[in-house]
This record gives C-alpha cells, structure tokens and sequence, in this order.
C-alpha cells in the first residue's frame, strides 16, 4: 500500500482537520458533481472529480502543506475540505474552504476551519502573505472572509482566472 | 515535516525511475507547452501541467500503483514519465509513456515500460496490461510494437480523443 506520510493533525474545539485519504474520494468526487461546487471550479464529472482529488492529494507531495478534509471529533465522516492551496503558477498562497453540504452551513465549521488554518498558515509555515481568492458570486465565502478578518484588495493579482482576491491581515506580533 | 508517499524506485540501465515530485514541474510544463502533448491531451497552460503533475502523485496514493519520472543517469534530468496508470474513465489498467522534447529517438520508452511491466508482473502480481494509443500517435505505436503488444480494440477518450487499446503479453511471452 502506498500511503502519504508526514502530514499534520490540526485540531480545534469540535473539529479535527487531516490529509485527505482514499476513503474521502466518494464525498468529494460527489459534491464536486453538484451545483454547490460552481463557485470552486465545478461541477465537474466522475473522471474529472477523481484526477482533481488525486491533485488535492498530489498537492501535499509538491508543497508539504495542502487542503484538510474537515471531520469532527470522534466521527471521521468527511464535512468539507478547508486548509492551504498553492498551485505553484498563483500569484499567492491561498487559504480555502468548502463544505461538501448544505446541511453542515450555518454552524460555523467552515469558520472554525479557516481560523486553524490561518494561525497554521502564520505560525508554522511561515507564509508571508494569506489570501483567499473568491469566485464572484459567492456571497456566502465572501461573508466568511469578511468574519475572518480579511480585506478586499482590488489591486492584487488574480490567480489567472477571475475572482476577488480577500487579503488576511497579519495579527500583531 | 516532509511530507513523502512510498513509492518503489526502479532502475534500468540508463534510466532511474523515481516517484514524481516538484522538481519535475519545469520539465512536464514544457512537456506540456509542446505539440508533442497533442496524442495525450495538451498543449495546455502552466497551472494545468502543474495539476497534471500533482495528479500524478496523488494517483500513487489512490490507486497504490503510479507513474514515475525517468531520470536519464548520465545528465540527471527528467526526461519523462512512464508507469502504470488508471484513473477513473479508463478501461483497463495501463502502462502508459511520454517522452518530453529531446529525448526520443534513444528507446528510453520501451526500456522504461519494459520495467515498469516486469514491476506490475513481477512485483503487484498482474497477469494482464494495456496501452491506450492515440489514433496517429506511431511513435508510441511503435514502443508497443516492440514490446510484443498487439492490437486489441478501439477506445474513444473523452479529452484525447479516438485510440487504440493495445495489449501487452501477458506472463509468458513477454519481450
């Protein structure tokens, strides 16, 4: 069996944020068939979704750092996948969130997510710029950047595509 | 933390295959930016050459079996990638190969593949193994040719296109 190793455990007050494994291929390949994935570069199809979960994967082995799959404690049913993304060709590093379902909206996940992986983002891979790139439309992601502190900034580049580009400001040493 | 997956490093002759990793990038981007990529999807931008390589590491880990980068010994640089290869939409399992600019006309493919077969034969147990071959790819053709695959059947891609499955010798008779 080949199996990815060395990747981090973050872990917050319910939430419990790891590597993505093959057993979370069904959930992600399944949202990525949805209408909710439109604003995160779906929906995309069964061989579409499956090489994007490969690259999610594969994304650990070329940078160290990636995307989370999101889970509770206890109960390792994946909710949403939230953590670093920086396909080496973008302008910035990005911290990203999705929640694979409506039915987990509403409860802060996704907040609680992006906040552990920004403190993350600061403080262990000592990154020195965050942020979020935000497909126009979304209103609900630009809600959250917003919650999260982050600033719209109109003069930075966008990631080759078109998006609003959310800075998160550095806390105070 | 190094993050590592742990796939096996072959080693033939002239050529060390080792897992894929980032220092390939340059190599597979310019692979990728060359007509060459035609008979397997490409040309196509930077960012998506950059997915396409993370894909083929994350393709280890889902599948346990992958592709590696051929490094030729004697410059220690990338010179393609070859390997054992079934993402989601396609048939069969297969062995697939591309040799980036420069590096043709030398057999490094089939004395890649030749190893990777041995490998999925020998080492994962496999008793069977295809080639999916674009219509007018006969560089490619020719690697299968010499590797004692014949033609088996007609496969339509949905992003490369009409090819052919070909079909490698099974245990006995292999080249």
């Amino acid at each position: 069996m080949i199996t990815l190793t060395g990747t981090p455990v973050l872990t917050t007050e319910r939430l419990t944020l790891r590597a993505p494994q093959p057993q979370d291929a069904e959930t992600f390949i399944a949202f990525y068939k949805t209408d909710r994935a439109k604003y995160v570069g779906g929906p995309k199809d069964d061989r579409r979704g499956w090489d994007f979960f490969c690259t999610e994967i594969g994304h650990w082995v070329m940078n160290g750092f990636g995307m989370f799959v999101v889970t509770y404690h206890n109960d390792d049913t994946p909710l949403g996948i939230v953590g670093h993304w920086y396909p080496n060709t973008w302008p910035e590093k990005e911290v990203g969130w999705v929640l694979f379902d409506a039915k987990h909206e509403g409860k802060g996940i996704a907040f609680e997510a992006a906040t552990a992986c920004i403190d993350h983002a600061w403080n262990t891979l000592n990154w020195d710029t965050i942020v979020s790139y935000i497909a126009h439309g979304n209103d609900a992601s630009v809600a959250l950047a917003e919650r999260l502190g982050a600033v719209r900034d109109d003069k930075a580049e966008e990631p080759g595509k078109e998006a609003y580009v959310y800075r998160h400001p550095r806390p105070a040493a | 933390m190094t993050v590592t997956f742990s796939a096996p490093t072959l080693e033939t002759e002239r050529l060390i295959l080792r897992a894929p990793e980032l220092s390939d990038f340059d190599a597979l981007a310019a692979f990728y930016a060359s007509p060459r990529s035609s008979f397997v999807g490409g040309p196509q931008s930077r960012e998506l050459s950059w997915r396409a390589l993370a894909l083929e590491a994350g393709h280890w880990v889902l599948r346990g079996f992958g592709r590696w980068t051929l490094i030729e010994k004697t410059t220690n640089t990338p010179v393609g990638i070859v390997g054992l290869w079934h993402p989601e939409g396609f048939p069969e399992r297969e062995l697939g190969w591309d040799l980036f600019d420069g590096a043709t006309g030398k057999g490094y493919a089939t004395e890649a593949a030749i190893a990777a077969r041995d490998y999925a034969y020998d080492t994962l147990g496999w008793t069977t193994l295809t080639s999916l071959i674009a219509i007018d790819n006969e560089g490619s053709r020719r690697v299968a040719e010499r590797m004692g695959a014949t033609y088996d059947s007609d496969f339509t891609h949905e992003r490369h296109g009409p090819m052919q499955l070909w079909r490698h010798p099974g245990l006995e008779g292999r080249a």
